[in-house]
């Protein structure tokens, strides 16, 4: 067989392994299936079974607000700066983290912190866009987030259920940006509740005939007037009906889930929100961002911090653990991470301000090297003092380790190329030895 | 809405002469849009087998595009039996003077500015926006005039909508002249924010010369208990840095960023219009920089103040601009027909820039006035037909309670910002606007509907409790009254899609209505089916 159709075999397969329906045969070159002289479909399976191992997805955990590092993953115990969070040992000798994160603490062999985060940007809507997108916002151009890459260029446009899911309300994050509404989130408010207008307000038979109906009526249209516009729009129908009446919607119910694994998760919305992460994960959904917040500690800083990290702590480390035990965390990577951290100094109503200057996340999953932490910060907080890593390298390292090419340009509404990631360096130590 | 427009307007009208139109003969919208045909068919040649559109789709387009809404099954019939030679003429006229014309625009230009907002906390900014930008279209406020408004605003955002271009980009210079070259006219300077422009004429330098108009511009947060931010003018000098990329102070000059060395001040910029080349001096007050720039910026001696609006207003309404996107001409970009934009943009100067006169004189133009068709294909000729357009929200929205006879007395922009507001925001227009909501400046055949917008059509509560025979107003008197399937599939059909349905789209309906037993049942699924339409949710 030459290259040139094992070409195509890749590119006419998506990432559940199925066919492409688009152009598939179109660039078969007629010859060589007549000649018959291709064993197709053995390549073809062996190719899907491949790529299935190779899928890989991203769940965002989206601290919103801009958690503290002391409080979370970097305390400063001893240090004026790291007020009265006192650090406990992990599952990994050495590494220690905030008190206020004992279950995840357990999981430290999974999870790689980088201490050394930092960018420039300190208010909410900025910060949010940049960590989400790479880029400082603008009005002339509207750049695709984290979520949006992936949907482009991992997700399928053919499947039932959407490639990019946010749950919980984020600002300021971008959408699919100038990728178009395609790759914009599909956005649930709530994990506990079916996502809005996915049920029927019918029978699902009678919701069929009203389908029927409709296909009848603008049949017509299509066919006799060639309508563009009606060829597209039954384009979305078809999908989003597919969708509603498509038995993969059941990832979205949290109700099929066992009551033990669902103790397990814990009781507070993000846990609900982790659950159906994995659910749909599992489905088959290439990207999922989970919110939690608003850690925006100006006041009380201890207090509110550690409220918070209790509804975070058991569900992000559950969630680490029943995606390895479904055998998915090889191919998922966990991202924890806000938009900027909060200021040493403890503040007259003992809290924490804003500071871009150094920060933390955490990564696990998808090859990612457990168990090590990355970048260190000056005693007191302050500054990064050894491998200071930026919102680029970030990205880039978070797009290598789900497949997406960071190079890539896509074109933007003024006709200019726009990279997925501007500069920057995928932090090569998060995977390596 | 329950009232028809049409047939009121009828009774006072067919008593007037038309003798009053000669007086202003010489500039009438309708010489105008005549010399365009004609000048438009030298410069690109005329397509064949185009061909002028039915009464039934004009009628619906021009409610559509003028006044945001679609006529009610009275205005059809009222039309349909019009036989005067000039009504589509007077239909324009008549709906142009309509109060629903300055809703529609100023919905349409609220959308244009806050769509590309920078600044979040400008939704707080966003109604007054709007009830200015209704009140300037309903008056017929002279362009210049609004633009001039929004450049050298001053004010409490929440109480002064002028704010709202500045305040949609926090009043960052930058930012902020970017969005004001973009709007009034067409030129995507800011590309050259970084590094001189790849493709056009613009250099670094001129984009920051523009910016330094703005250095003195910052918008602070208001004392007292509504949480509020001002537009404000700071000529006087201050040491403090701003913090968090807020621009709560202005400075006195702007500086353009050194790149090789972004800690350092910068190079200082003097004010210059790029496209004129008029200069001010350094050190002029932020008053005179900002009224300088909107007059060189709306002068007739800059042309493309008045070209990016004609093409706008010409792509909105034909389907197809002389440019495109609309937000992206300037010399350096091609043009379809440069000849015919310019006899329309020197018109729309000479007239004071006047957007009714404007709007009339495009809708009477053959060209707006040809059946609907799909966007051309690279090999044809511009203008071959008046391309279908998605509706936006505000429309798409109308259009569901002009069927429903819904009155509309919900607000169109939230009331504020954060948790406060969060009630305002989950009114039917505003959650349904969060869906169906697209940047205008977009070219619309790059807007395609989404699952979410499919998904709310489809099974939202909203609609389906409205088409729901007992729980609806709609069905249960015509199902009382109508006792002919026919004549009830044909009265749906005028109710929703504005027209007669054809014989093959009536026999599917009375099929359909035969195989199921109750009589409501099978209405409320045509109703269902005609909302879920395309054609329902496209202007043709």
């Amino acid at each position: 067989m030459n290259d040139h159709l094992h070409r195509q075999l890749d590119v006419s397969l998506n990432r559940h392994g199925q066919l492409r329906r688009r152009g598939f045969l179109r660039c078969l070159p007629a010859a060589v299936l007549a000649a018959g002289s291709l064993d197709w479909q053995g390549r073809l399976a062996a190719q899907a079974a491949q790529l299935r191992q190779q899928a890989r997805a991203c769940i965002l955990l989206w601290m919103q607000g801009g958690p503290s590092q002391f409080e979370t993953f970097s305390p400063k115990p001893g240090h004026a700066n790291g007020g009265e969070t006192t650090a406990i040992a992990t599952s990994v000798p050495g590494i220690q983290i905030s008190e206020h994160l004992p279950a995840v603490a357990g999981s430290m062999d999974d999870i790689c912190i980088i201490r050394s985060m930092n960018s420039k940007e300190g208010s909410h809507p900025r910060a949010s866009y940049l960590a989400h997108t790479g880029y400082i916002p603008t009005a002339s151009i509207k750049h695709p987030t984290i979520g949006a890459h992936v949907a482009h260029q991992v997700g399928d446009l053919d499947s039932n259920l959407p490639d990019f899911v946010r749950i919980g309300r984020v600002r300021s994050a971008s959408g699919g940006g100038l990728l178009g509404i395609n790759y914009d989130p599909f956005v649930l408010n709530d994990a506990s509740r079916t996502p809005d207008n996915t049920t029927p307000g019918t029978s699902t038979e009678r919701y069929q005939r009203r389908l029927g109906l409709l296909d009848s009526l603008q049949e017509e249209s299509e066919a006799t007037e060639k309508k563009q516009e009606v060829r597209d729009h039954r384009k979305v129908y078809g999908k989003a009906s597919r969708m509603v009446l498509s038995s993969d919607m059941k990832a979205f119910d949290l109700a099929q889930e066992p009551s033990s694994i669902r103790q397990k998760y814990g009781t507070s919305s993000f846990a609900s929100g982790c659950l159906m992460a994995r659910r749909l994960v599992e489905a088959g959904v290439p990207f999922v961002e989970v919110s939690a917040g608003n850690w925006d500690t100006h006041q009380d800083n201890f207090e509110r911090t550690g409220t918070l990290c209790n509804q975070v702590d058991q569900p992000f480390a559950y969630l680490l653990e029943d995606l390895r035990q479904r055998g998915l965390l090889e191919q998922t990577l966990v991202v924890w991470m806000g938009e900027f951290g909060r200021t040493p100094r403890i503040n007259a109503r003992s809290g924490r301000d804003h500071y871009p200057r150094a920060y933390n996340v955490a990564l696990a999953g998808a090859g990612v090297r457990g168990g090590q932490v990355i970048g260190t910060t000056d005693p007191g907080g302050v500054g990064v003092e050894d491998r200071p890593v930026g919102t680029a390298d970030l990205l880039r390292t978070i797009f290598q380790a789900v497949h997406v090419d960071a190079d890539h340009q896509n074109m933007s509404n003024v006709g200019r190329p726009i990279t997925v990631v501007d500069g920057g360096e995928a932090v090569g130590e998060v995977f390596s030895g | 809405m329950s009232i028809s427009r049409l047939a009121l307007w009828a009774m006072f009208v067919t008593c007037l002469l038309p003798a009053t139109a000669k007086l202003h003969a010489q500039s009438s919208p309708a010489m105008i849009a005549s010399q365009v045909d004609r000048l438009l068919g030298e410069e690109i040649g005329i397509p064949v087998g185009v061909r002028q559109s039915t009464d039934e789709v004009f009628l619906r387009r021009v409610f559509l595009d003028v006044i945001g809404e679609p006529p009610t099954s009275d205005d059809v019939f009222v039309f349909s039996l019009d036989d005067r030679a000039d009504k589509r003429t007077r239909l324009v006229q008549q709906l142009l003077s309509d109060d629903s014309y300055g809703k529609n625009w100023g919905r349409y230009w609220r959308d244009v500015i806050m769509l590309r907002r920078t600044e979040d906390r400008a939704v707080l900014a966003q109604r007054a926006l709007e009830a200015f930008l209704v009140e300037q279209f309903n008056a017929n406020t002279p362009w210049n005039r609004i633009a001039t408004d929004l450049i050298t605003a001053e004010g409490n955002v929440r109480e002064d909508g002028r704010t709202g271009l500045i305040m949609a980009q926090g009043g960052r210079p930058e930012e902020t002249v970017a969005e004001i070259s973009r709007i009034f006219i067409g030129i995507q300077i800011q590309c050259a924010q970084c590094h001189d422009h790849p493709t056009d004429r613009w250099t670094r330098e001129q984009f920051h010369q523009l910016a330094a108009f703005f250095p003195r511009v910052a918008v602070r947060p208001t004392m007292g208990d509504v949480r509020s931010f001002a537009v404000v003018a700071d000529d006087t000098p201050s040491r403090r840095r701003t913090n968090n990329n807020n621009r709560f102070r202005g400075t006195q000059e702007h500086y353009m960023p050194d790149l090789e060395n972004p800690e350092s001040k910068g190079t200082l910029i003097q004010p210059v219009f790029f496209v004129t080349g008029q200069k001010l001096d350094l050190g002029t007050l932020d008053e005179n920089r900002r009224e300088q720039l909107s007059g060189w910026l709306t002068s007739p001696e800059n042309p493309w103040f008045a070209r990016a609006m004609v093409n706008r207003l010409w792509s909105e309404l034909v389907g197809e601009g002389f440019y495109e996107p609309v937000d992206d001409i300037g010399p350096d970009r091609e043009c379809s027909a440069p000849r015919t934009l310019d006899l329309l943009s020197s018109q729309f100067a000479k007239h004071q820039y006047d957007i009714k006169w404007l709007i009339e004189s495009i809708m009477l133009t053959g060209t707006y006035q040809l059946e609907s068709g799909n966007r051309r294909t690279l090999d044809e000729l511009p203008f071959h037909a008046n391309c279908p357009q998605r509706l936006r929200s505000d429309q798409l929205f109308n259009s569901l309670l002009s069927v429903f006879e819904i009155e509309d007395t919900e607000p169109s922009s939230p009331a504020g910002y954060g948790p406060a507001s969060r009630q305002s925001r989950s009114a039917p227009r505003l959650l349904f606007n969060s869906i169906f909501g697209f940047d205008p400046s977009t070219r619309r055949d790059e807007i395609s509907g989404s699952i979410p917008q499919a998904l709310a059509m489809m099974n939202s509560p909203f609609i389906n409790q409205q088409i729901d025979a007992r729980r609806g107003r709609v069905l249960a008197p015509l199902l009382a009254e109508v006792a002919s399937d026919r004549q009830l599939v044909e009265e749906l059909y005028i109710k929703v899609l504005s027209r007669q349905p054809t014989r093959q789209e009536l026999k599917v309906c009375l099929d359909y209505r035969k195989g199921i037993a109750d009589r409501a049942e099978a209405f409320e699924d045509i109703l269902w089916a005609l909302l879920n339409h395309a054609e329902f949710m496209h202007r043709r």
